[in-house]
């Protein structure tokens, strides 16, 4: 139960198609006023996003990073929904950025 | 017998269109599943931005321009949607005839309109009358990408932001065709912007809306989340008018090209019927004659 509750929903969806969803354990976030982590039961929080990386940590511990260019992010009751322009697919969390 | 050959190459060629018609119809209802999925595709984004724009509006006094529009300022853009290619019915005229109508009726009002076409049809259709368009697009009308989205709403968010002294525009209207279902699309005109907030109305709801109002923060300021969000909303949704049009596009071409593919085939019913007709009176011609010439030379022996 305990690993359960630390995880939050994750859907990150491009303006032509949905990405990636799923639980994750924490996100970080390229905001315009620099990188934010969010982890679960975050407050609820719209954010603006620049064109950065945005890497996913999922309830397993693997990292999963997707290129993103000019969007927003949305947390309200455990679910973030990551919505950009442009989004690449997956890269190795340690690339780029 | 001139008219037999002239039936037989008559049947011919309108077996060859009917071909051709049969494999539109085809690539036409292929053409939907593909549409229907990138619509789908879309659905997520359009969501994820409306609950934004929602929870926005719940929580914060929105003074934005793209809600009030410019008093005073009379211009406005109208973007009609048509079809980059022919042979889809009506589609592309029906358009046509509902910008107008609507040309017409701001004309009326006094205020002065704004043309902005999408599709190569109706770029064609007001070229060749030298009609002024403020700016068109073309390709990619029967799956139109988010690019082209953004390219439309870009154009027009610019258009809107100036002010009037500058060309600005105060109003926007889409007109587009809605995908009702395979057998009906129906031509729609919306008002786009300014967009029309809907307010909380009942006290209760205005309570409602101060218990949560706090709850939500924005980065890195109000005002910097509109300016972001809210033209994404506005393209959002001129997407969303892009996908549903392709979508009436491709029907509209369907069920075109199944009457014609029924109407080749009764044309080539009928034909047949006449070449078999002319040919058995060729027939019984011949034979009236052979007989009619041996009756002849039996009397002469006799």
């Amino acid at each position: 139960m305990a690993a359960e509750k630390t995880t939050m929903q994750v859907t990150i969806v491009a303006s032509d198609r949905p990405v990636w969803s799923g639980l994750a354990a924490s996100v970080t976030v390229p905001a315009s006023e620099g990188g934010m982590g969010i982890l679960p039961n975050h407050e609820p929080v719209l954010v603006v996003v620049n064109s950065g990386q945005v890497v996913v940590t999922d309830a397993e511990g693997a990292r999963h990073g997707f290129n993103v260019e000019d969007g927003f992010v949305a947390f309200d009751s455990n679910k973030l929904t990551v919505a950009v322009e442009h989004c690449s697919d997956e890269v190795s969390a340690e690339q780029a950025a | 017998m001139a008219s037999q050959l002239a039936f037989k190459s008559r049947i011919a060629s309108t077996e060859s269109l009917a071909k051709i018609f049969n494999a539109q119809e085809m690539i036409a209802s292929s053409h939907i599943a593909k549409a229907r999925k990138v619509a789908l595709d879309a659905k997520p984004y359009s969501d994820a931005i409306s609950d934004a724009v929602q929870a926005l509006v719940a929580h914060t006094h929105i003074t934005h321009p793209i809600f009030k529009g410019e008093p005073g300022n009379d211009r406005v853009a109208v973007l009609a949607l048509t079809a980059d290619r022919g042979m889809a019915g009506a589609y592309t005229s029906s358009v046509i005839r509902e910008t107008e109508g609507l040309l017409a009726r701001l004309d009326q009002e006094g205020k002065h309109p704004l043309l902005y076409v999408y599709g190569r049809r109706g770029v064609t259709y007001y070229k060749y009358r030298s009609r002024e368009v403020a700016q068109t697009w073309e390709g990619d009308s029967d799956k139109p990408g988010a690019e082209v989205a953004e390219q439309i709403s870009k154009a027009l968010m610019e258009a809107y932001m100036k002010p009037a002294a500058q060309g600005g525009v105060g109003e926007l209207y889409i007109v587009f065709t809605e995908f009702v279902n395979m057998v009906v699309q129906k031509v729609r005109v919306l008002r786009m912007l300014p967009v029309e907030l809907v307010q909380a109305e009942t006290a209760a709801e205005e309570i409602e809306v101060a218990k949560t109002a706090p709850l939500y923060s924005f980065e890195p300021s109000t005002e910097e989340v509109l300016d972001a969000v809210l033209p994404k909303y506005i393209q959002s949704r001129i997407h969303e008018c892009l996908l549903t049009s392709a979508a009436s596009e491709t029907a509209c071409r369907q069920n075109a090209m199944h009457t014609a593919t029924d109407n080749a085939r009764n044309l080539i019913g009928d034909l047949t019927r006449k070449l078999n007709t002319s040919r058995q009176a060729s027939i019984t011609q011949e034979l009236t004659e052979i007989i009619g010439s041996a009756d002849a030379l039996n009397k002469k022996e006799e």
